[in-house]
C-alpha cells in the first residue's frame, strides 16, 4: 500500500508527483470505485496517491484572448454543464454523466486521465481539437487530446506530470448533433456516443467533423472520412453518403456488440447528414438530449 | 499515513486524524455515529449515502475524507430540525413517500438540494433531481408527488 498525500498547491503536487510518484485523485468516481474494499474500509492503491481537490489553481473555466476556452482539471461535470462559455457538445456530454451527485464530484481531469473508451468528455473534446496542458516541475507542455489518449486506459502522461487543464479552440458550426446511448438516462455508462458538426455557407460544407465514443479502444475520429464531405455542396450529400458511411465504418472498431454499434453509428451519421441535405433549420439537429 | 483533516459536519467542527483515503461515509457513520447516512452500493450509483458538501449533493461513499478539508457537510441529521428539512420530511409523511425507508435520507437530501436551487420544479425536474437515488419499494411516484407537495407547502421557504 502506498502513501497518501493531500497537497494544497500545484507546486507541492508537482513535487510529490516527481519525487514520490504520487498519482492524483480528484472526484473519486473512478478511482474510489475501482479500489473499493467494502464497508468501513478505506480503499487501497498499489501506488502512492495524492488527493488534489484542495488545489484551487486547477479549478475553473475561462475564455482566453483568442476565444479558446480553458477548463481547469478539477472543474466538475456539473460546472461544465452549467457554463455558457463551454461549447455545446461538451456541455451535452457533461450533463449526461452519471447523475447529479456524480456530476458534482467527477472532474474533467479525471475523466481524461482515466482514458476509458466509454468516458463521456473525451469524445466531444477530440472532435473539437481540444488539447491538454500537462504540468511538471520542469514546466508545461501542450498536446492534442487525440494524441494524449493512446488507447483504452492508456495516456501519454509522463511519470512526473499531472493534467493541468484542457483548452478548446473556438468553432463556428451551422449544425450540431450529440447523442449518448445508455441503458437508462441517469447513472448509465455510455454504450455508444456520437458528436457531429458542420459549418455550411451558401450551400457549401466548409467544415465537417464527427467523433465516436465507445466504438473502439479510444475515441475515434476519421479525418479522411471528414474530408470526403468538405468542400462539397450540401446538395451532393445524398451521392456522397454511402462512401462516407463506409469510410467511417472502417475507422471504428467496436469490440463488443459490433453489429449494433456499427449500425447505430451509421444511422446517427446518416440522420444528421440527411437532415442537413434536406434543408433543416440551422442549429441543433435531433434536439440533442435533455 | 496519518493526516489531520479539519471540516464541518452539521455546523460542528470536526478534526479527523487518520488515513485521508478513509471514505467520508465511514467517518460520518463510524466516527460521528450519523447513521442516517446509508450505504447501498458503495459505488456512488444508488444515492443512499447522499449528503450536501458546500451546498452540493454528493455521494459520501466515493469521497475520501481528504477531499473535504474545509468543507461544510450536512447530513439528514443536520437538516431534519431545520424549517426546510421539516417541510420535506412532513411532505414525505403526508404524501406516503416512505416504504422501507432505506433510500429516504438520501431522497430527502436530493429533494433539499433540488428545492434549494429550484423552488418550483416541474415533474420532469423532480424526476431528474432524484435520478441518482434508487428506491426499490415505491416506484417513485409518491416520492415525486411528496417533493411537489414540499415545494407547494414550503412556499417562500424555498424562494
Amino acid at each position: 500500500m502506498g502513501m497518501t498525500y493531500v497537497p494544497t498547491t500545484l507546486s507541492e503536487a508537482l513535487h510529490l508527483r516527481a519525487e514520490k510518484g504520487a498519482r492524483p485523485l480528484a472526484g473519486g468516481s473512478d478511482m474510489m470505485v475501482q479500489s473499493k474494499r467494502g464497508i468501513a474500509l478505506a480503499p487501497e492503491f498499489p501506488y502512492p496517491v495524492m488527493i488534489i481537490t484542495s488545489i484551487d489553481e486547477l479549478r475553473g473555466i475561462r475564455v482566453l484572448d483568442d476565444g479558446s476556452v480553458e477548463i481547469g482539471a478539477l472543474t466538475t461535470a456539473a460546472e461544465i454543464a452549467a457554463s455558457e462559455d463551454v461549447p455545446w457538445h461538451v456541455r451535452m456530454a457533461a450533463s449526461g454523466m452519471g447523475a447529479i451527485a456524480l456530476r458534482n464530484s467527477a472532474t474533467i481531469g479525471g475523466n481524461i486521465g482515466n482514458a476509458s473508451p466509454k468516458g463521456d468528455l473525451p469524445q466531444p473534446l477530440i472532435m473539437l481539437d481540444a488539447s491538454v496542458v500537462l504540468s511538471s516541475i520542469h514546466g508545461e507542455r501542450r498536446m492534442l487530446l487525440d494524441d494524449f489518449i493512446l488507447g483504452s486506459k492508456r495516456t501519454a502522461l509522463s511519470d512526473d506530470e499531472i493534467i493541468r487543464s484542457v483548452i478548446i479552440p473556438p468553432h463556428d458550426f451551422t449544425y450540431s448533433f450529440y447523442r449518448k446511448i445508455g441503458m437508462r438516462k441517469a447513472n448509465a455508462i455510455s454504450k455508444l456516443s456520437l458528436s457531429a458538426a458542420a459549418l455550411v455557407k451558401d450551400g457549401e460544407i466548409l467544415d465537417f467533423r464527427a467523433s465516436s465514443g465507445a466504438a473502439g479502444p479510444k475515441v475515434i475520429r476519421s479525418q479522411d472520412a471528414e474530408k470526403m464531405l468538405e468542400g462539397h455542396m450540401v446538395s451532393e450529400i445524398p451521392e456522397l453518403l454511402p462512401a462516407f458511411l463506409e469510410a467511417w465504418n472502417n475507422a471504428i472498431s467496436p469490440h463488443a456488440m459490433p453489429l449494433y454499434r456499427r449500425n447505430t453509428t451509421k444511422r446517427m451519421l446518416s440522420f444528421f447528414l440527411s437532415e442537413i441535405s434536406s434543408g433543416a433549420e440551422e442549429g441543433i439537429i435531433g434536439g440533442g438530449e435533455e | 499515513m496519518l493526516s489531520e483533516i479539519v471540516f464541518y459536519v452539521n455546523d460542528s467542527k470536526v478534526s479527523f486524524i487518520g488515513d485521508p483515503l478513509t471514505r467520508l461515509i465511514d467517518v460520518l457513520r463510524e466516527d460521528l455515529h450519523l447513521t442516517g447516512v446509508k450505504e447501498g452500493c458503495g459505488e456512488g450509483e444508488c444515492g443512499a449515502c447522499s449528503v450536501l458538501k458546500d451546498g452540493k449533493l454528493v455521494t459520501s461513499c466515493i469521497i475520501p475524507v481528504g477531499a473535504v478539508s474545509g468543507s461544510r457537510i450536512y447530513t439528514i441529521e443536520g437538516i431534519r430540525d431545520t424549517e426546510k428539512g421539516r417541510c420535506i420530511i412532513d411532505a414525505f409523511a403526508e404524501g406516503g413517500a416512505v416504504q422501507c425507508g432505506f433510500c429516504i435520507p438520501g431522497m430527502v437530501m436530493a429533494a433539499y438540494a433540488l428545492l434549494s436551487s429550484n423552488p418550483h420544479p416541474t415533474e420532469t425536474e423532480i424526476r431528474k433531481g432524484i435520478s441518482g437515488n434508487i428506491c426499490r419499494c415505491t416506484g417513485y411516484d409518491l416520492i415525486v408527488e411528496s417533493i411537489r407537495l414540499a415545494s407547494e407547502k414550503g412556499g417562500d421557504l424555498w424562494a
